[in-house]
């Protein structure tokens, strides 16, 4: 299966989603005008990563997945797509894969940091918090 | 006054608002959190502008509208524009839902909406008023002045207090 990669732009985030190494990452600022047209290939994308890939794993060994999150602000729309995405990865996860999801934050935004605890605890599952020291 | 804006506005304009808005603060020197929630409030509620102007024909009086002012401490957001008369009772249940709510309140109210609510053809989710009440951490201050037989004009005022760097 072929990667999924999107070019930021000064209203969506950059979006690399890469099979081969199972490291999804969605970074930058999301504002898009059209939230549903920008995120609704997203999640078909997983969709079909999940029949594709996924499903097709009869290994012993399940997949582990990294999903790192480093966002610098989203709006309230974006949040919902977000928290849909990673539901997709709970459900990756209920099927025994591992999945570890890593929220990178500027240490001196409260905000955002503060917006990764929140959605952490809406999808009940822990995240790693990293931060970034600016200007690295 | 910090920033004024006013008549119809578009997607590419909100994003020149917004920028005038980081620079003019990033000049003041105020904190990232403070930044960052003047730009939260400010995207919610440009966006709520953006996506509810209701047009109104042959009337230039009651065009979109936002302002941006410094005083006593606080950063004070003002937003308006022109909404169906039928569309109040709606917008003004949810405005008075959330002004009763505290901090986990609107924590709880967001989730709840998040997890339950689907995303409108607009691509609102029904969560801007409560993310500018959760992120402003004060009560949201709101009338309709009505224009017309179909039309009032709602104007949204909230304020976000201010922390030098």
């Amino acid at each position: 299966m072929e990667p999924l990669y999107i070019e930021p732009s000064e209203f969506t985030p950059r979006i690399f989603f890469d099979p081969a190494s199972s490291v999804f990452e969605i970074s930058g600022f999301s504002r898009p005008e059209n939230v549903v047209g920008f995120y609704k290939p997203l999640i078909k994308w997983l969709e079909d990563f999940e029949d594709q890939v996924l499903s097709k794993n009869t290994e012993f060994t399940k997949s582990n997945l990294v999903v790192n999150l480093k966002l610098t602000y989203f709006n309230s729309a974006s949040s919902k797509f977000l928290l849909d995405i990673l539901m997709i990865f709970m459900k990756f996860h209920s099927k025994g894969n591992n999945v570890e999801i890593n929220w990178f934050y500027d240490e001196d935004d409260d905000e955002i940091f503060e917006s990764g605890e929140e959605i952490s605890e809406m999808i009940s599952f822990p995240f790693n918090f990293i931060p970034i020291t600016p200007g690295n | 006054m910090l920033i004024s804006h006013y008549g119809p506005l578009s997607y590419e304009e909100i994003g020149f608002l917004l920028n005038k808005m980081t620079a003019m603060l990033e000049r003041l020197g105020y904190s990232i959190t403070t930044k960052k929630k003047v730009y939260a409030a400010m995207v919610e509620s440009l966006e709520n502008v953006y996506k509810h102007q209701d047009t109104i024909e042959e009337n230039t009086n009651y065009l979109p509208k936002f302002t941006l002012t410094l005083e006593d401490n606080f950063i004070h957001l003002s937003a308006s524009n022109s909404v169906l008369i039928n569309k109040i009772a709606q917008l003004q249940d949810r405005l008075d839902k959330v002004n009763a709510l505290d901090k986990q309140g609107l924590k709880d109210f967001y989730r709840d909406i998040i997890l339950s609510g689907n995303v409108s053809q607009k691509g609102g989710a029904g969560l801007g008023i409560v993310n500018i009440a959760k992120v402003t951490e004060n009560k949201l201050d709101y009338t309709f002045e009505k224009i017309n037989d179909k039309y009032s004009y709602f104007s949204l005022h909230v304020k976000v207090a201010v922390n030098p760097q």
